[in-house]
């Protein structure tokens, strides 16, 4: 069985950054797998229209106005004659969202439903329910989803944030971690001749991230100079840009490090495995992250891993490639330590991280992960199956996880979420049912040509077939 | 048609929660069955029926507040997102009032996690299909049974994603971690400052109207107003040279080896008359800013850990309010002697600030001396409803953003906000142009900055000094307000004395009554805070 996916999102390329090539991957592999995807998203700088990119994967770039950081103007309403127009288009059955904050995909999500489609959001972040920004967007999210088919989350933690922010049955969140192309992040490749360490060898520790607060460059700006301090034969390199850089450049003048200290700017997504073979370590002080596909990378560089332990970042790797921290400058400065004094002492083998890395995570492994989403939502699996089989509870389970597509059915569910909110939601849905049906009557279904889908692959009965390239995958050329 | 489809919906939805609340007794009851039966010696070979809880310690350094005992973990706890578990920290299992309608929602999320977690957790791992070529690590029986589910991501697990475990979700989340319930009386402690502010504005209003009516002359108001500020300026005076010389004691004691909190400390055993004003003091210290600082066990442990030099100034600051000088204070006096020429040069550098205040004091008085004409004439020819209306409103934003902190702590400024002032000086510029003449416009503005620049200075001093001071300015502020209230209302010195007793009783029911309300909104507090919180680092700068 394949799908019609069209996965909307406001971010994807041209902007580079973990959500949009989650996308990309995904749909990639879905490809691969037999299925027909499509991409929605706003239109970028001098990119409008639809484009193709490799694999037949089919990008519509929607005119939309963008208010904040390539986020469109949340107007509930606006993007439905279009999305009608593509889905139909396109004969879409499922609809995948992406991104909370991403208001594209949550009017995308509702106008599906509307029309009796399937959907699916995938959280890839984390959120507090302190601030006035969360409180709107998680009252946001809750509208959304109350009626949403499924939920994926990309750790465990955010799944348990995403269930409490919009008030969702555990059982239809799912979590399903990000990957990454591990043949893009090898190590270097003439492997040095392996020799253990000597008590005088070089260091170097790599940071990569955006300089922002919230990615912990005060923890950074504290304890360079006190590792340094400690460890003579060590050197940082330091990739990203934001505005914590000039902290960090004060902080370089003050202690006269720049001769230890390399700071590199913003890297490209394809440099990153470049700056990161030159290291030993990978040093990650963020103070918070839903994933942290950036420790994966550098797992799979070969790296040993310091990192937080905030989040979902304990999830990701295992013990033997990880120091784990406290969001405190001694902790960290400590667990640098540990780190260092491990590798001289050749305690590490950061030699096999690439393919223990490349056996964990595979986008391949995602995209059936994910495909046995599609099948749950859209009945090709039982419900019982799905979300568990309760012999003797007499009470049916499945029946309101499975959801019915009747209006009254999708008005109740969204009454539920708050006194005035449930009502202002009702109202929304109802309007965007009367919308629909005026879309119907004025451009009718008949006037709308049907776009001739990629021709697939030759050997896609290999590729669907579940199991043979899934195996060969993961157990990778090493086995 | 509308309005009935709204009330299908209503019924629904009561519907849908009455299953809710039936599925929890349902499952309930089928837990404790469950653990009857897990009792029971017999079937040594069965495979538990819940996977046993694996102690995956994946957060070890999070603290998990509120941990529900033993006991309370064999139930499927419905209480356990219950905000009483954390605010309670007796954490019974009480029984929640049911109509109570800020958590009802929680409590359907929590229903539906605890019912499908629970049964999730019951039921054997489901083989799937197509996901069995994953299950590499366990796909033998036993090795499947065995493993339990860890909340890893690194490692293929043989259950499915959407698995949701009972033992680790939502473990972490913690509900109002940093509550600390109010108590009543230092709650009505803490409001007498904001009755102190609203009196003086009330008094400032009020000689205002009996200026414009010609009931009081302005020279006799700016004059009772200077001779007040002048005394009160004395008093500061007095004070802070006081503060300075007992801070210069306690950083000599505390260069001689001993830790400033713990010296002082022992000061305070040593003098016993001066425990009780201390305690007072503390106990200000503790509520201040509306007791909304929350972690009082924490600053005050991290003001320990981090600056001896500021718990010195604190104490110090308490020390004048001893009524008798202690002995241990004549002691620490007379053994310092060897200080003389430092205490010289700083009462030097004193007499150099008094000079210099006096100085300023002489700049506003002719600043305003030659300003009072064009201040008269400058809303001249606005409407009087606008005046009324617009120092109503300054008046009003003064009371809301005056600065009502104590004025120590992190952030706390040593002057009140600046935006209060400035609102409160323009609304007596505004009414200053509805004055007769230059001398009333010149007593009204001076009477205005004593009222709203510096009496608030003198007060927030005298709460740093004196508690008893406080009240009794309190009283005595609540007093003269209400019955300037009652002169300007109905004139004559009976309504002056009906209106301070009338005003005293209902500030003292208002301060009462708007603590007990805030006492009992605490119980809709509901802060979740869990790992996806952003960490707060914690960083010492010493390389500054």
């Amino acid at each position: 069985m394949t799908y019609n996916i069209a996965m909307v999102s406001d971010f994807f390329f041209p902007q580079p950054g973990g959500i949009e090539s989650h996308i990309y991957q995904l749909s990639t592999k879905l490809i691969d797998r037999g299925h027909k995807v499509i991409i929605i998203t706003h239109a970028y700088k001098g990119r409008t229209g639809v484009r193709y990119l490799t694999n037949g994967l089919k990008v519509y770039h929607v005119p939309f106005f963008v208010i904040y950081r390539e986020s469109t103007m949340p107007t509930v309403f606006s993007f439905f004659p279009i999305f009608r127009n593509i889905v139909i288009r396109e004969q879409i059955q499922i609809v995948h969202g992406h991104a909370s904050l991403s208001s594209f995909c949550h009017e995308a999500i509702l106008h599906a439903r509307t029309m009796g489609l399937r959907t699916v959001f995938t959280d890839h972040s984390l959120f507090g329910f302190a601030d006035a920004a969360s409180i709107l967007t998680n009252k946001l999210l809750k509208f959304i989803l109350s009626d949403v088919d499924h939920v994926i989350c990309v750790s465990h933690t955010c799944k348990e944030n995403t269930v409490l922010r919009a008030s969702l049955d555990p059982l239809m969140v799912s979590v399903i971690p990000n990957a990454v192309v591990a043949e893009n992040f090898r190590p270097p490749e003439p492997r040095p001749i392996a020799r253990p360490m000597e008590p005088n060898d070089i260091i170097t520790i790599v940071v990569i991230s955006r300089l922002f607060y919230n990615k912990g460059t005060d923890l950074l700006i504290a304890a360079i100079p006190r590792i340094l301090a400690s460890h003579p034969n060590v050197r940082f390199i330091i990739a990203g840009s934001g505005p914590k850089a000039i902290d960090l450049e004060q902080m370089l003048e003050r202690n006269v490090l720049q001769d230890k200290v390399e700071m590199l700017g913003s890297v490209r997504h394809e440099e990153v495995r470049d700056v990161m073979i030159r290291g030993h370590i990978y040093l990650h002080p963020s103070l918070t992250e839903a994933f942290g596909t950036v420790l994966v990378e550098a797992a799979s560089c070969g790296l040993y891993v310091v990192c937080t332990r905030v989040g979902g970042i304990p999830e990701v790797l295992p013990q033997h490639m990880t120091t784990f921290a406290k969001p405190e400058e001694d902790d960290i400065v400590l667990a640098t330590g540990k780190a260092i004094a491990a590798l001289r002492s050749n305690k590490v083998r950061t030699d096999r991280f690439h393919d223990q890395v490349k056996m964990m995570y595979s986008w391949t492994d995602v995209a059936e992960r994910t495909e046995r989403v599609y099948k749950g939502i859209s009945g090709d699996i039982s419900p019982e199956e799905f979300y568990g089989y309760y012999p003797g509870q007499g009470w049916e389970a499945g029946r309101d996880r499975v959801r019915s597509f009747a209006l009254i059915d999708r008005l109740k569910r969204y009454y539920g979420c708050g006194v005035w909110a449930g009502k202002l939601f009702c109202l929304c849905v109802v309007i965007d049912f009367l919308l629909y049906v005026f879309l119907e009557m004025w451009f009718p279904r008949a006037n709308i040509d049907i776009a001739r889908s990629w021709p697939k692959k030759i050997n896609q009965k290999e590729n669907k077939r579940p199991g043979s390239t899934y195996k060969g995958d993961r157990l990778g050329p090493a086995s | 048609m509308l309005c009935r489809l709204t009330w299908g919906v209503i019924r629904v939805t009561d519907q849908r929660n009455c299953v809710f609340s039936a599925n929890y007794r349902s499952i309930t009851s089928c837990y404790k069955h469950e653990s009857r039966c897990s009792s029971m010696p017999s079937l040594p070979d069965s495979p538990p029926p819940v996977p046993p809880p694996v102690p995956v310690e994946t957060h070890p350094n999070r603290t998990v507040g509120v941990k529900p005992t033993a006991a309370q973990r064999a139930l499927p706890d419905p209480n356990r997102l219950a905000p009483e578990d954390a605010y309670y920290t007796s954490s019974l299992p009480r029984a929640r009032p049911t109509q109570t309608g800020y958590d009802d929602s929680l409590r359907v999320l929590n229903g539906n996690s605890g019912t499908a977690a629970s049964v999730a957790a019951l039921r054997p791992p489901p083989a799937v299909p197509g996901v069995g070529s994953r299950k590499v690590r366990g796909t033998s029986r036993r090795r499947r049974r065995k493993g339990a589910w860890k909340k890893l991501l690194w490692v293929k697990q043989s259950y499915p994603d959407n698995y949701t475990d009972t033992e680790t979700f939502l473990d972490h989340l913690q509900r109002n971690p940093r509550v600390r319930p109010y108590d009543f009386w230092p709650l009505v402690a803490d409001s007498t400052v904001i009755v102190q502010h609203v009196s003086s504005v009330a008094i400032f209003v009020c000689c205002f109207v009996g200026i414009v009516q010609g009931r009081v002359s302005p020279v006799s108001v700016v004059c009772w107003g200077s001779v007040g500020t002048a005394l009160g300026w004395i008093f500061w005076d007095s004070w802070i040279l006081r503060e300075h010389v007992e801070n210069a004691h306690v950083a000599e004691r505390s260069l001689e080896g001993d830790d400033g909190s713990s010296s002082s400390s022992m000061t305070s055993s040593v003098n016993p008359s001066g425990t009780s004003s201390r305690a007072n003091g503390q106990k200000e210290n503790q509520v201040h800013g509306l007791g909304l600082n929350m972690s009082q066990g924490e600053s005050s442990e991290l003001l320990r850990r981090h600056s001896t030099g500021y718990v010195s100034d604190t104490y110090g600051a308490q020390e004048p309010a001893s009524p008798t000088p202690g002995p241990a204070n004549g002691a620490l006096g007379g053994g310092s002697g060897s200080q003389e020429p430092d205490y010289l040069s700083m009462f030097s550098s004193r007499n150099r600030q008094r000079l210099s205040t006096v100085k300023s004091a002489f700049l506003i008085y002719f600043a305003l001396l030659g300003l009072s004409p064009i201040l008269k004439s400058l809303t001249k020819s606005t409407a009087s409803d606008s005046i009324w209306a617009m120092s109503c409103w300054l008046l009003i934003m003064n009371i809301f953003s005056f600065d009502y902190g104590s004025g120590e702590g992190a952030g706390a400024t040593k002057f009140p906000a600046s935006l209060s002032t400035n609102a409160a000086v323009m609304a007596s510029t505004v009414l200053a142009s509805r004055l007769p003449s230059t001398t009333h416009v010149f007593s009204l503005m001076l009477f205005s900055i004593e009222v709203f620049g510096l009496f608030p200075i003198f007060r927030r001093q005298l709460r740093h000094v004196s508690w008893t001071g406080h009240v009794l300015l309190t009283l005595a502020l609540v007093g003269v307000a209400g019955g300037a209230v009652g002169i300007t209302l109905r004139g004559g010195w009976m309504a002056a004395v009906v209106g301070s007793i009338l005003g005293s009783i209902l500030t003292a029911l208002a301060m009462g009554g708007c603590s007990w309300w805030l006492i009992s909104l605490q119980k809709y507090k509901n802060v979740v805070t869990g790992p996806w919180d952003p960490a707060r680092p914690i960083i010492r700068r010493h390389w500054d």
